[in-house]
């Protein structure tokens, strides 16, 4: 997942303000590390789906529940992460997180002795509500580390390293985990104990990235914890500034409420075309788990270089105009994956990344187009949207164990879907004038 | 001095690490011989890319040889004397002619090299030290008991055509028995209203069917020995303008084409899935273990079948179209 704070798009810098305030290099470089790690953790755990299946020979319901879980813990830590910031500070925000995240890798070692799926879920929930409390602290302490004038493009900077984080965390579920799993073909000839002892090797190979992550984490916490970082202090929080018409005010903007309602989808839809990408590729296409892995590589990897087509098309396209075209390439992406059950549909269900690609930032700034100070309390809305994670993989799982991987794809397809309607919204209906000027840099 | 103390530290890890290093055993040279029927059969080719990486992993050299069809025992002789003049260790091979290769078997066996017979059993099945194979019977029964529940859940009054593969070959028979068992009944069941030889073959599976079709329009129960009669029996079906939905068909072998346009079509109503890769693995795994002073291979090992289901039947358990895709062969 992406932070919300990637929709802020560039603005124009005065010449020659710093990007940095003296002396907050090294912690800044610190932070970007945190960018990377997070999103290494989420797409590492877009491998894990397949992986916990085949492990534990379970239903693909029951191991969608890992992104309930790291999903559900993101959603449910956004809210107290901003009231930790706003009591302690970014830089507690950020060790408390990074501190909580290291513990939930680490909590990979007791999960893999016992060999319990449900403590899997666990140490998945606390690294996730880590990480979830460092994303808050980390995206503004990046502001605040430098000039207002430089904010935009200090954080881009940063938000730069999450794709690379992502393209890194798949590529260490390819390479250390996915060759080295024990064949299901070969489980039907073991003795129970023989199965026990393949999933202690195979659950090893899991145990392996994970406590690598948290290590890393650790060696960052150490390090922010003994650099200075002279922040300013936290702004009065955005909850806090809600005033009691703010909430009324948004649910009577459509543009916001079916704003909030496109982002669960595009989420929805993006983690279950990542999840689902290896499952198909095994079990539409037959192919072996170690190649299936490339398939999710590809689609990362296709995912960020079309972000920068997509920046470039923005500049030409209106920004609404390019999201339906895109989310109706999407839907049929998704109805070629379910209904050409070969190499084409899996080529289809990497292409979905395609698509995927502008939605988040576009979806953001459009939602908070003119809002003006309720943007700030919005924004909040549109990154809980992170919710469509959570659940709906749950509901492709559970259709892909009644109708199969190919139609299951039906799921992200709906969801694109409603995406697409939420453009062509916007492009017929206009918008009251409003006096201050967008917050999302998208649109 | 601090940083004294991590050199040192740093040193002294490096040096345990090495001495490590040093202290690891090279492992045995192993030589492994593996003969196939023939190349081109997906089914053999699994065993030998399995059987390749097995070998890699073990540390182990794995010489590999294939017939030139699926009965060129000539070339299997030939294969068997090569790999024993160049020090294999154990040969396992898939027999062309379970009574021909015998005495070659024989002969490499007094020479000292274990033999291992991989899918077919040789005849007598004593001539190798093991058997690594699929139990057809099971397999037969697997798809035998699958039949009978979706009949019975079908209220189907069975009339039964056997696409058998050829007399006196072990693992038809087999095949056809474990049916017969797995759906309750004996030869000479006046359910099973016909029976023909299709050899395996596609073309000679679809002639057969047509033949039984002809003399029994009724025909609502078909078990064919392998996928490639499978097919032949569909095309035939087809022809007659018989639906998926008005036959229930059941098979034997786990290939991909069959998990793609059987299973997945609904033309094939269940197979029983066999694991060439567990042979070629197995098989190599043994003859290493041996060599560097493990328990040596004997008797059989049987190398597992699951059935694999368009639809689960009641009582019966089954495994979905997915498994079968992402463990089928070829």
């Amino acid at each position: 997942m992406e932070s919300a704070a990637s929709a802020l798009g560039p603005a124009a810098q005065p010449a020659k303000v710093r990007l940095f305030h003296p002396g907050l290099t090294l912690p800044f470089v610190l932070i970007v590390l945190c960018f990377a790690a997070w999103g290494a953790a989420a797409n590492l755990t877009d491998v894990l789906v397949g992986v916990f299946r085949r492990i534990f020979d379970m239903s693909n319901f029951q191991s969608s529940l890992v992104q309930f879980a790291y999903y559900g813990a993101y959603f449910l830590l956004a809210i107290p992460a901003a009231f930790l910031n706003r009591r302690f500070g970014f830089k507690a925000g950020v060790l408390v997180g990074l501190g909580l995240a290291a513990v939930g890798g680490m909590l990979f070692i007791p999960a893999s002795e016992l060999l319990v799926y449900e403590f899997f879920l666990l140490a998945l929930f606390v690294l996730a509500a880590g990480l979830s409390i460092l994303e808050t602290s980390a995206n503004p302490l990046a502001i605040a580390m430098g000039p207002e004038e430089s904010a935009t493009q200090r954080l881009n900077l940063a938000q730069a390293f999450n794709p690379v984080g992502a393209n890194i965390g798949v590529l260490l579920g390819a390479v250390l985990i996915l060759p080295g799993l024990t064949s299901e073909a070969s489980k039907t000839i073991m003795t129970p104990e023989e199965v026990r002892q393949s999933q202690e090797a195979d659950l090893s190979l899991v145990l392996g990235p994970y406590v690598g992550i948290a290590i890393v984490l650790v060696v960052i916490w150490l390090l922010i914890l003994r650099s200075r970082m002279d922040t300013p202090a936290p702004p009065v929080s955005e909850l806090d500034d809600a005033d009691s018409g703010t909430l009324g005010r948004l649910w009577h903007n459509h543009h916001y409420r079916y704003g909030v309602a496109a982002q669960f989808f595009n989420v929805a839809a993006q983690v279950c075309a990542w999840t689902f990408t290896i499952l198909y590729a095994q079990d539409v296409v037959g192919l072996s788990v170690e190649a299936a892995g490339w398939y999710l590589q590809a689609s990362l990897i296709l995912f960020l270089v079309s972000r920068f087509a997509m920046t470039y098309l923005l500049g030409i396209f209106r920004p609404t105009l390019l999201l339906l075209i895109m989310a109706v390439l999407g839907v049929g992406f998704c109805s070629v994956a379910m209904f050409s059950q070969n190499i084409v549909g899996l080529c289809a269900v990497v292409a979905i990344s395609l698509s995927l690609s502008l939605m988040f930032p576009t979806i953001y700034g459009v939602a908070l187009k003119g809002l003006g100070e309720d943007a700030k309390f919005g924004a909040a809305g549109l990154v809980m949207a992170i919710l469509g994670g959570a659940t709906i993989p749950l509901l492709h799982g559970a259709l892909m164990d009644q109708i199969g991987a190919a139609l299951a794809f039906v799921v992200p397809g709906v969801c694109l879907a409603f995406v697409a309607l939420y453009a062509l919204f916007d492009l017929r209906t206009t918008r009251a004038a409003t006096a201050q000027a967008p917050q999302g840099g998208a649109s | 001095m601090r940083r004294l103390g991590a050199v040192a530290l740093t040193v002294a890890v490096s040096l345990g690490l090495a001495a490590c290093a040093e202290t690891e055993p090279e492992p045995e040279p192993v030589t492994v011989g593996l003969i196939i029927k023939q190349d081109e059969n997906p089914f053999f080719v699994e065993i030998r890319e399995v059987a390749q990486d097995t070998a890699d992993e073990l540390d182990a050299e794995l010489l590999t040889a294939a017939g030139r069809s699926d009965v060129d025992n000539a070339s299997q002789v030939a294969a068997l004397e090569r790999m024993s003049s160049a020090g294999a260790e154990g040969i396992l091979i898939t027999p062309a002619d379970s009574r021909a290769i015998v005495p070659a078997i024989e002969r490499a066996r007094a020479a000292g090299v274990t033999v291992i017979a991989l899918d077919t059993p040789t005849e007598p099945e004593s001539a190798v030290d093991a058997v690594f194979a699929t139990d057809n019977r099971l397999a037969g029964e697997l798809v035998g008991r699958y039949a009978r529940a979706r009949a019975e859940q079908d209220e189907l009054e069975p009339q039964i055509a056997l696409l058998d593969l050829a007399p006196g070959i072990t693992s038809g028979e087999l095949r056809r028995a474990g049916f017969l068992a797995g759906f309750g009944i004996r030869e000479g069941d006046p359910r099973v209203v016909g029976s023909v030889d299709t050899e395996g073959d596609e073309t000679k599976g679809r002639v057969g069917m047509r033949r039984l079709l002809e003399r029994t329009p009724g025909i609502n129960v078909v078990y064919a020995v392998n996928e490639p009669a499978a097919f032949g029996a569909i095309a035939a079906l087809e022809a007659a303008g018989k639906d998926a939905d008005d036959v229930l068909l059941v098979t034997v072998d786990g290939g991909c084409q069959a998990m793609k346009e059987g299973i997945r079509a609904g033309d094939i109503d269940a197979t029983s899935q066999q694991y060439p890769e567990n042979m070629g693995r197995e098989g190599v795994e043994a003859i290493v273990r041996n060599t560097r002073g493990g328990e040596p291979p004997a008797g059989y090992l049987n190398t597992g079948v699951e059935l694999i289901a368009a639809e689960p039947a009641p009582g019966v358990d089954s495994r979905d179209e997915a498994f079968g895709t992402r463990n089928c062969w070829g």
